[in-house]
């Protein structure tokens, strides 16, 4: 009987070995794994006009004065010797339709080398490199809250699902302060990409979109009518809907630590005319972004961006050129940051239905002031205004032209 | 007892051992003086007994390696802090040491012992722009000169060979040696032939600031 007992408990204890050995590998092994986390709280004092979270037409994220969990993300990442590593960076909005996901989770591979020419490469959910603004953990902006018109739509609709390989040489290894890299990616998804900007036009926040995002506008009716465009008051950018894989190309080029030039040429290669049966449509849309900083010392730097690009969906019932640009000036003293930005931005129609009005166009200022109690905690005030038109506002019987103030006040914790 | 009667005359005459000092100087061919110059002198006769008992560090600051040139005595440790709040991967594949080190935030690496002489050229495969440089050296008369140039020892009499090294330095090591008898010389100047490379050490005075990349 005790023998029986014993050799059917041997292979449970076999199991429970082996779990326990795992989970001692896994500790073991969790001690490495670096988590970074950041948390802001907030209070508002909010503008007027309504978000496009509440479905309303205003571009800036709050609708509502009070106070709210403004960012929350929990960023996880390792590196192996053999120069693998992996991050992923989750979030938690209270803003929007997910408030829980995922925003960037990739695979990297960069082999150890001392050579002048190296390669490395990274697979998964990312953000081409193209920003200098958003350098700081979980892509956020070390110096406003409330982001450029052209990153905020980057961080809302724009995600790369795909392949990217980068060619760079180190300018130190040559002796050079010249420093470069070539990227290029091969991607899916991300075929809705331009649908907001053609209906609500350009907006400035920091809500990025997570996985299954859904990112809603208000109900216009020359695109939620039957009769009209019939497509819903809202966008989920990272489908696929026509199989077709997108690309970009970019070039860094950097002096020393001090000057930065970015150049990307980015084409989702979507066929406009696939419609999903939620009817979102394939957008194929395309653009050139540049991107320029320059350091004048470690406390000072002047950075921005300009962005330039045409979308397209249907056969034509939606065509728009669109440009924004922005340029900030940022300054650290000890543990104060001050940055002031001024941002414009236009898009512009060509396309076959006189009724569905996608003109949009603004500018905006925003001043941030940013203080390090220490390493964990941060406290900081903004203050945004802008001008801004859109002409489909007309269409729900609102004044084209809006003029939007925001104020935060901003407690950060970071670990 | 028999020991005791061996060390007594080494003690009695490191006591007694005259000493001096002797003031290396370097310049460059227009001239100028050449700085953080590692001046390493090893005596003719070996010395006993010299073995370091003191880990050096090599840290890293604001994305770069401090100090950006560490000269160390033979099977001296070097310990890897990181100062920095984002993580490091430092790597060398020189062949007098080849090695790599994860180096976590608030994680404490082991130090690693270097037993070879020559330079070790360090990087990091994270941050590209990061170069620090280990050299090791079998004396324990070594120095790196000051922003004058200058440097002074004070040396035991006796016979050395005075070596100096820099990673800008294009001169053949040879060219550069010289023979050495204290109390004899006091004042040695080292003037370089050959151009030095491209200063590139900007890259040290603004770095990345920000977690991500920049």
């Amino acid at each position: 009987m005790n023998k029986t007992l014993t050799s059917s408990l041997a292979p449970q204890s076999k199991t429970l070995q082996l779990l326990f050995l795992s989970l001692l590998l896994i500790s073991t092994k969790g001690l490495a794994v670096e988590v970074k986390g950041l948390v802001q709280l907030n209070f508002v004092k909010a503008s007027e006009q309504s978000s496009w979270f509440e479905e309303g037409t205003g571009i800036l994220a709050y609708s509502k004065d009070g106070a709210n969990v403004q960012q929350a993300l929990l960023q996880l990442s390792d590196t192996f010797s053999n120069g693998l590593s992996y991050d992923v960076v989750a979030n938690y909005y209270q803003l929007g339709e997910q408030n829980l996901g995922i925003s960037q989770a990739q695979i990297s591979y960069k082999p150890l080398s001392s050579a002048k020419l190296r390669w490395r490469a990274r697979v998964g959910f990312f953000y081409p490199k193209l920003s200098l603004e958003n350098v700081d953990t979980g892509w956020l902006s070390p110096f406003t809250y409330t982001q450029s018109a052209v990153n905020s739509w980057v961080g809302e609709e724009l995600r790369t699902a795909g392949l990217e390989v980068t060619l760079f040489s180190p300018g130190r290894t040559r002796n050079s302060p010249i420093s470069w890299e070539f990227h290029g990616s091969v991607f899916k998804a991300n075929d809705p990409l331009g649908t907001v900007i053609s209906w609500r036009g350009f907006a400035m926040h920091d809500r990025q979109s997570l996985n299954n995002d859904r990112v809603p506008f208000a109900p216009y009716p020359s695109v939620i009518g039957e009769d009209r465009i019939f497509h819903p008051n809202y966008v989920e950018p990272y489908h696929e809907l026509d199989g077709n894989l997108g690309f970009y190309l970019g070039a860094h080029v950097e002096y020393y630590k001090q000057s930065t030039l970015r150049y990307y040429y980015y084409d989702n290669q979507a066929d406009p005319l696939e419609v999903s049966h939620e009817r979102l449509y394939a957008w194929r849309t395309k653009f050139h972004s540049l991107a320029l900083q320059h350091k004048f010392d470690g406390n000072t730097r002047v950075l921005g961006q300009w962005l330039s690009g045409s979308s397209v969906m249907g056969n034509r019932f939606v065509y728009i050129n669109f440009d924004a640009w922005y340029l900030m000036l940022s300054h650290k003293h000890k543990a104060h940051r001050i940055s002031l930005r001024f941002d414009k931005f236009k898009v512009r129609e060509d396309d076959v239905f006189p009724w569905d009005q996608n003109n949009s166009d603004g500018h905006g200022v925003t001043l941030a002031w940013r203080y390090d109690l220490n390493k964990n905690w941060q406290v900081g005030v903004e203050q945004h205004i802008n001008k801004n038109s859109a002409d489909i506002r007309a269409t729900l019987g609102e004044n084209i032209q809006v003029d939007q103030n925001q104020s935060l006040a901003v407690l950060q914790y970071r670990w | 007892m028999s020991k005791f009667i061996l060390v007594l005359p080494i003690l009695f005459a490191t006591f007694f051992a005259q000493s001096k000092q002797i003031s290396v100087s370097v310049i460059n061919k227009l001239n100028m003086p050449v700085g953080n110059v590692v001046v390493y002198l090893t005596p003719k006769i070996p010395l006993q007994c010299t073995l370091p008992n003191k880990i050096e560090i090599m840290d890293q600051v604001d994305t770069q390696f401090l100090p950006h040139i560490l000269a160390i005595q033979k099977d001296t440790q070097v310990r890897f802090p990181n100062s920095d709040s984002i993580k490091h991967h430092v790597y060398s594949f020189s062949q007098v040491k080849t090695f790599e080190l994860q180096l976590y935030k608030e994680l404490q690496a082991d130090p690693l012992l270097f037993s070879n002489l020559g330079v070790v050229e360090l990087g990091c495969n994270i941050h590209d722009w990061m170069l620090g440089y280990i050299f090791v050296v079998d004396t324990p008369y070594f120095g790196k000169t000051d922003i004058k140039g200058n440097l002074i020892f004070d040396l035991p009499n006796g016979e050395y060979q005075l070596n100096v090294w820099h990673p800008r330095i294009q001169d053949k090591v040879t060219s550069l040696s010289r023979q050495l008898i204290v109390p004899a010389e006091s004042e040695i100047n080292i003037k370089l032939r050959s151009a030095l490379l491209p200063d590139v050490n900007q890259y040290e005075e603004i770095s990345g600031e920000f977690s991500d990349y920049e």
